[in-house]
């Protein structure tokens, strides 16, 4: 967002959501075998010709997973590249299955909070015309 | 050498393994926190226990496991799951060595029935990597490690084989199917492997819509 382009990032912030949640979502990121079996249970996966990057699993290790790789020392470049990710291309339905058990939802909401924490969230004025939204 | 991976290495190996699945268990349960049940699952019955209508219900919701959305996947993996835990432990050599050192006898399979699951068991691995290579939506998601994991799993198989062959030097081969044991045993409880614990703890004690079980803690 142009408003918030100036403000540096928090990564203290963002080490502090990593660290309290840790327990659950690094066995999450680990437990993932990455086989892909929860790929057509996304109807956006599906409604966008079996695009891998709309795989549940796909969109969970690129966000929140490297969020956790970079341990938090990330700039705002890469939480504007993961904030299509989390906000447009996953919608939170809660729709995934996984035979693992492994909760994608809940890693992509974590995703959007850090980068919402950091002022990086989709609006919907005019002025934003960088990307579509639907 | 030789006794020191026959010796110590073992016990270590067998140590972390159990020690670490247990460390894994009791983690789980200090992160998590029994709750009201939120979840109803699609797999709860309704109708009493045993009778024929919750069989039906039953095995209705298995369906929309992966059972009912890719049944090929399903069979190959549970062949190859199946392979991966029963052949160890039903190994003739495995269980001599267990008699001799423990006195701790348990049936086995015959040599030959082990030595087929173990070629399924490695044609399982190869159509995995070939997944793994080939498929474009696995390709997406594999990392270096997945390869090397798959690499860890079968390198037990692939060189206990090559020792029951006698094929190239017997000792280096079983020294190496030994070390590849205890590579096996001393990672599984901190990589993806630990699947094979946390499978049961988020599909049974989880709450969710797809729980298996009563789904009465959270995190
Ligand atoms: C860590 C300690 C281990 C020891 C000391 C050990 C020892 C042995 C020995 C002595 C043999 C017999 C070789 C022969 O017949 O001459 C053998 C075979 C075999 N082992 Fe192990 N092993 C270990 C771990 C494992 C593990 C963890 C696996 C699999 C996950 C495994 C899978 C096999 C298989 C599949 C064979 C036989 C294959 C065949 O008969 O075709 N072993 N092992
Ligand atoms: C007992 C309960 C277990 C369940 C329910 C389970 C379930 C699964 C599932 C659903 C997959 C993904 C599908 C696939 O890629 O095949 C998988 C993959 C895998 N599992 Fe398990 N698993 C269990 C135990 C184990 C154990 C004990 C091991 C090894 C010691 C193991 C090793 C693997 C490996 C290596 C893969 C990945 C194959 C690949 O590279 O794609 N699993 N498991
Ligand atoms: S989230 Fe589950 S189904 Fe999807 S790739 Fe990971 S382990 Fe497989
Ligand atoms: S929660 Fe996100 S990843 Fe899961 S099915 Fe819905 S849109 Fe797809």
């Amino acid at each position: 967002m142009a408003e918030h382009g100036e403000k540096p990032i928090d990564r203290e912030r963002i080490k502090a959501f990593l660290e309290r949640n840790k327990g659950k979502m690094k066995r999450l990121l680990s437990h993932c075998v990455h086989c892909s079996i929860c790929a057509e249970s996304c109807f956006l996966y599906m409604g966008h010709d079996k695009d891998p990057r709309y795989m549940p699993s796909y969109k969970a290790i690129n966000s929140l997973g490297k969020l956790y790789k970079k341990k938090g020392k990330v700039d705002r470049d890469f939480l504007e590249r993961i904030k299509t990710m989390v906000w447009r291309d996953c919608v939170l339905c809660r729709r995934c299955y996984c035979p693992i058990g492994v909760d994608i939802p809940s890693m992509i909401a974590l995703g959007r909070t850090i980068c919402r924490s950091q002022g990086v969230y989709p609006n919907f004025d005019e002025s934003d015309q960088k990307e579509s939204w639907l | 050498m030789f006794d020191f991976i026959r010796g110590p290495l073992l016990w270590v190996a067998f140590i972390v393994f159990f020690g670490g699945l247990v460390f894994q268990l009791l983690q789980f349960f200090t992160l998590t926190r029994k709750k009201e049940r939120l979840f109803l699952s699609v797999h709860g019955k309704t109708k009493g226990r045993w009778s024929i209508e919750s069989m039906r219900q039953w095995f209705e919701s298995l369906l929309t496991t992966i059972i009912g959305t890719h049944p090929m996947m399903t069979i190959l993996t549970l062949i190859f799951h199946c392979c991966l835990f029963v052949t160890p432990i039903f190994l003739l050599a495995h269980n001599i060595l267990l008699d001799e050192s423990w006195g701790i006898s348990i049936w086995s399979f015959s040599e030959s029935t082990t030595d087929i699951l173990t070629v399924v068991l490695l044609v399982c691995g190869a159509l995995f990597l070939l997944r793994r290579i080939f498929v474009r939506r696995v390709r997406a998601i594999t990392t270096a490690s997945d390869y090397l994991i798959l690499f860890i799993i079968v390198a037990p198989f692939l060189s206990g084989y090559m020792a029951y062959h006698q094929w190239f030097h017997y000792k280096a081969i079983l020294f190496a199917h030994i070390l590849a044991g205890e590579v096996m045993l001393i990672v599984a409880p901190f990589t993806k492997l630990g699947h094979m614990l946390f499978f049961f703890l988020y599909r049974f004690l989880i709450g969710s819509e797809y729980s298996f079980g009563q789904g009465t803690r959270s995190w």
